[in-house]
């Protein structure tokens, strides 16, 4: 179960995420994230909510930042825990994605 | 759409003569299951982290191959983690590769040849029917390790699946590998399934070589 929240702040759309990013919630991560992208140029995903990533959760992630790669969206992951960083870093994920220790405003 | 699975066979077959190539051939069969288990995570049928895997939906895929893995797994809840899994379907291998075969050849992608060498040893061959799927694999694997853009979710499971049993050589050139070593390294880098198909693959490796120096 995850929960989503959406605020604008300083040009940036922030998508606060919280709770377990896994199988059963992946695809409403990424159709949110894809939704932000799609009517915003700058938008952050704000984990500091998230304690659980599976590779699910990692795949919705890497095709949410695809989607803003296409687009020309700034996209950022911001905040994570201790935890959920180590699982970023061991996908490499840090090559590819722009990943923040806070938000961007 | 092609399964992984059948993706991964239909890349080991040389499009020339329609032989089955497969420099590591244990290795390659480690890849198959890495295959199965990337079809069952995209299904939702399956999900790991970075070390275990969770069964989340046992309903059937309507994939043969599929349903009878995903059984297996149902009724074995003493294993847990990717590694134990991997071994476990290993011995499966025959019957994976068997069957994404039967299912190209139905396809009418491949068929299939019998014939004798020297009038005793059976050769069996998989000329292509149909050579447009294998070179839209090919393709795919080609942009995602040379482009820099972050690539499709089954693109980056397929070259971290190619790569470790010695398939992503026939797509790409020595030097062109050599050149985006670092790519290929991150791509296989992000799927658990994959790092651990490639531990798998090294740790068969070393030991065959221990057991090679000690017959030397």
């Amino acid at each position: 179960m995850i929960q989503l929240t959406e605020e604008t702040r300083a040009g940036w759309c922030i998508v606060g995420v919280r709770g377990r990013v896994d199988a059963e919630s992946a695809d409403e991560l990424e159709a949110a994230l894809r939704a932000a992208i799609g009517a915003n140029g700058k938008v952050a995903a704000n984990f500091a909510g998230v304690d659980y990533v599976s590779s699910a959760g990692l795949r919705a992630v890497i095709q949410a930042a695809r989607a803003a790669q296409g687009k020309s969206v700034e996209f950022t992951i911001c905040s994570m825990n201790a935890h959920v960083k180590k699982v970023f870093d061991m996908s490499g994920l840090h090559q590819i994605l722009h990943i923040q220790g806070e938000l961007p405003c | 759409m092609l399964s992984m699975l059948e993706e991964v066979v239909l890349l080991a077959v040389d499009e020339k003569n329609g032989g089955l190539r497969s420099t590591r051939e244990f290795g390659t069969a480690y890849a198959l299951v890495g295959a199965v288990f990337f079809d069952l995570a995209l299904a939702r049928k399956i999900d790991t982290d970075t070390e275990s895997i969770q069964i989340i939906d046992t309903k059937p895929t309507g994939d043969a191959t599929l349903d009878r893995v995903l059984a297996h797994m149902a009724s074995r809840s003493d294993l847990k983690t990717v590694r134990e899994w991997l071994e476990e379907i290993f011995q499966q291998r025959d019957d994976l590769e068997g069957e994404a075969l039967q299912s190209l050849i139905s396809q009418g992608i491949l068929r299939h040849e019998k014939s004798k060498l020297l009038w005793i040893i059976d050769v069996e061959r998989f000329p292509l029917v149909d050579n447009k799927p294998q070179q839209y694999v090919k393709v795919r694997l080609a942009n995602a390790v040379l482009s820099d853009d972050i690539p499709l979710t089954r693109d980056i499971m397929l070259v971290s699946i190619a790569e470790p049993c010695g398939l992503l050589g026939y797509v790409l050139s020595e030097a062109a590998m050599a050149t985006r070593r670092h790519r290929i390294q991150l791509l296989c880098n992000m799927e658990t399934i994959s790092r651990k198909v490639t531990d798998a693959i090294l740790g068969l490796e070393t030991s065959m070589r221990q057991a090679m120096t000690r017959v030397v």
